[in-house]
């Protein structure tokens, strides 16, 4: 770029300016950050040569602290780690001690823990759209998404006592039918979700301000995605069809027809519209839930007292960010031996150092707001 | 090659970590016939249930031979124990090889366990995104022993490998960029290893004062540092 600008001399400007690469500090305090997250950007002059991701401002040691509790005294201590879609990790924890204990759980628990998840997912999805289109300078999406979340924790408040972090399903199966009216009110809910999704399209997808800023900006190539084991709508953002839904279904999934939305460049506007259209599929997914609800038990077969054989178990779970895997050690007493989170996000967080290299300052906040980090499950 | 990685024949008991009683236990035992807890058949954590060998369990199987064995799973999951020697090449077949096309490392963690021969394990989940079928492969380790790094295999293991090392001390060789990444800089000590106290450095205070009242350490690290040491001397 100096390079080509003469200076008066006739030399090149690069010989007579001394130029030198600037380090910027962006976070942990950051708004844009979504959270404490701090990178340390290379600049020459506004493009990012380099950069440097410094996690672990959030660290809690939840795993540690598993340890010391028994299998079911764990169990809320995961909505704690992914705290916008709080339900999905309590879903991943319970199944993994399920999956070791070889327990079948009745199919109208599956069916409702289904509803639940694909609301939590949505209710994930309008936040981190409200958040990154504000981020990118968009201001008003944010107030749409806060108020069709509003009608979702509504919901889960009616149905399990609690907005943000409900601790939805105990071991087994889930503890309480919807509650009287509840339905009617989620599928008044399914009825016009649709009209209002249209309306964010109509207010980012043509936007040329939108398109601007997210087209082509933070792009990741398929294989690279791969290498680096990134998950969820940032690598199908890719066009990776990988859903673990759909893959390795859990919870009846396989019971429902749904298409897994894929990108096609990787870009920042590819991730945003795979986000956007998982929505609608969420949609659908509920109606068939609700429709083909069964009837049956809400829990399978539990002891009072969890002790799960000795030995280990990984169970992965479509999570609103990513793959969401549990790898659970039991050495078959009352407490874990070892509970590892693979955290989404924070697998999804390695592919920033890509994604930024060459992009101009200003688009580094696009791209973090792109991936849908939470720090809490970053750090844990 | 195998027995050696699976049990050295039953040797010296292991150093357990509240094994204070049962040394002096073994040297009465001489002069009293009848020892009582003396053979305290060494607990070793083992898993249970039945070997699951899926494709490229049994395309490892038949490539590397003695370097592959097949662990239990009591939740029918495929999952092999490896040499640490073959652990590269073996990684990288799985991910080359068209018959396992396993090109997706699902995760990276390790495990401690102190009663066990091999103090150490990591693990490796693999996932393949044609094939769809999973694999857990295994490697054990002695403390203090380095793990071949994976990051020539998948760049992803980057961070994983940085976060086994921080939480569980696990040094993996050629590994490019091996520093903390989510414990603070100068933390000491590796918070999943089973000795570490859950309240750390405080906690283990508290354990070892005299009163068995709280202390609360100053912020300065160096000051707390002295705090500690006192204690833990008993003056």
């Amino acid at each position: 770029m100096a390079g080509d600008v003469m200076g008066p001399s006739g030399s090149p400007l690069q010989d007579v300016l001394e130029t030198h690469e600037v380090e910027l500090n962006l976070g942990p305090q950051h708004p844009a950050t979504h959270g404490v997250y701090r990178a340390l950007v290379r600049l020459d002059g506004e493009r990012v040569v380099g950069m440097e991701s410094i996690i672990g401002y959030l660290h809690r040691g939840i795993e540690k602290w598993c340890e010391y509790r028994t299998w079911t005294q764990a169990t809320p201590v995961f909505d704690r780690l992914d705290y916008v879609a709080a339900v999905l990790n309590c879903h991943g924890y319970v199944g993994a001690v399920e999956k070791l204990l070889n327990l079948e759980v009745p199919k109208k628990a599956q069916y409702i823990r289904v509803v639940l998840d694909e609301l939590q997912r949505i209710a994930n999805h309008l936040l981190w759209l409200g958040t990154h289109a504000l981020d990118v300078g968009a201001q008003s999406m944010l107030f749409y998404g806060i108020r069709e979340r509003e009608a979702i924790l509504d919901l889960f408040e009616a149905m399990l006592g609690q907005r943000l972090l409900p601790n939805a399903y105990p071991i087994g199966g889930v503890r309480f039918d919807f509650p009287k009216g509840w339905e009617a009110v989620c599928r008044r809910f399914l009825e016009e979700m649709p009209k209002k999704v249209d309306d964010y399209e109509t207010l980012l997808t043509g936007n040329r301000i939108w398109v601007q800023r997210t087209k082509g900006v933070g792009v990741i190539s398929a294989d690279q995605a791969i290498a680096l084991s990134l998950s969820g709508p940032t690598l199908r953002g890719s066009g990776v069809n990988f859903d673990v839904r759909k893959a390795l279904p859990y919870s009846s999934y396989q019971d429902f027809d749904f298409e897994v939305p894929l990108g096609q460049n990787g870009d920042v506007f590819d991730r945003y519209l795979c986000r956007v259209r998982e929505m609608r599929q969420s949609l659908r997914i509920i109606r068939q839930a609700l429709d083909g609800m069964p009837e049956g038990d809400l829990k399978g077969k539990v002891g009072r007292i969890i002790r799960p054989p000795a030995g280990e178990a990984y169970f992965t779970v479509e999570a609103a960010k990513g793959q969401l895997g549990y790898y659970i050690v039991s050495e078959g007493a009352e407490k874990p031996w070892r509970v590892h989170v693979r955290a989404p996000s924070f697998i999804n967080l390695q592919g920033i150092e890509t994604m930024c290299r060459g992009a101009l300052i200003a688009d580094v906040v696009a791209i973090i707001g792109s991936l849908d980090i939470v720090l809490g499950e970053v750090d844990r | 090659m195998t027995d050696e990685i699976k049990a050295p024949g039953p040797p010296e008991p292991p150093p357990q970590e509240a094994g204070g009683d049962a040394a002096p236990v073994e040297k009465p035992a001489a002069a009293k016939p009848a020892a009582p807890k003396a053979p305290a058949a060494p607990k070793k954590w083992e898993p249970t249930g039945e070997v699951v060998l899926n494709a490229p369990a049994q395309a490892l199987a038949e490539r590397f031979g003695e370097s592959v064995r097949g662990v239990k799973s009591p939740c029918g999951e495929a999952g092999v124990l490896v040499d640490k020697a073959r652990l590269v090449e073996i990684l990288t077949f799985l991910r080359d090889d068209p018959g396992c096309a396993m090109n997706y490392l699902s995760d990276l963690t390790g495990a401690h366990y102190p009663i066990n021969d091999k103090k150490f394990e990591v693990v490796y989940h693999l996932y393949s995104l044609e094939k769809g079928h999973s694999l857990r492969v295994k490697v054990q380790l002695e403390d203090g022993e380095p793990c071949p790094t994976a990051t020539g295999v998948w760049p992803g293991a980057d961070w994983m490998e940085r976060e086994a090392h921080d939480m569980l001390g696990i040094v993996f060789e050629g590994h490019p960029n091996l520093k903390v990444i989510l414990l603070p800089d100068d933390f000491e000590g590796h918070p999943l290893r089973k000795e570490f106290p859950l309240g750390g450095a405080q906690e283990e205070m508290i354990r070892s004062n005299r009163y068995g009242k709280p202390v609360y350490l100053p912020d300065d690290v160096e000051e707390a540092r002295k705090i500690v040491e006192e204690q833990r001397h008993g003056r």
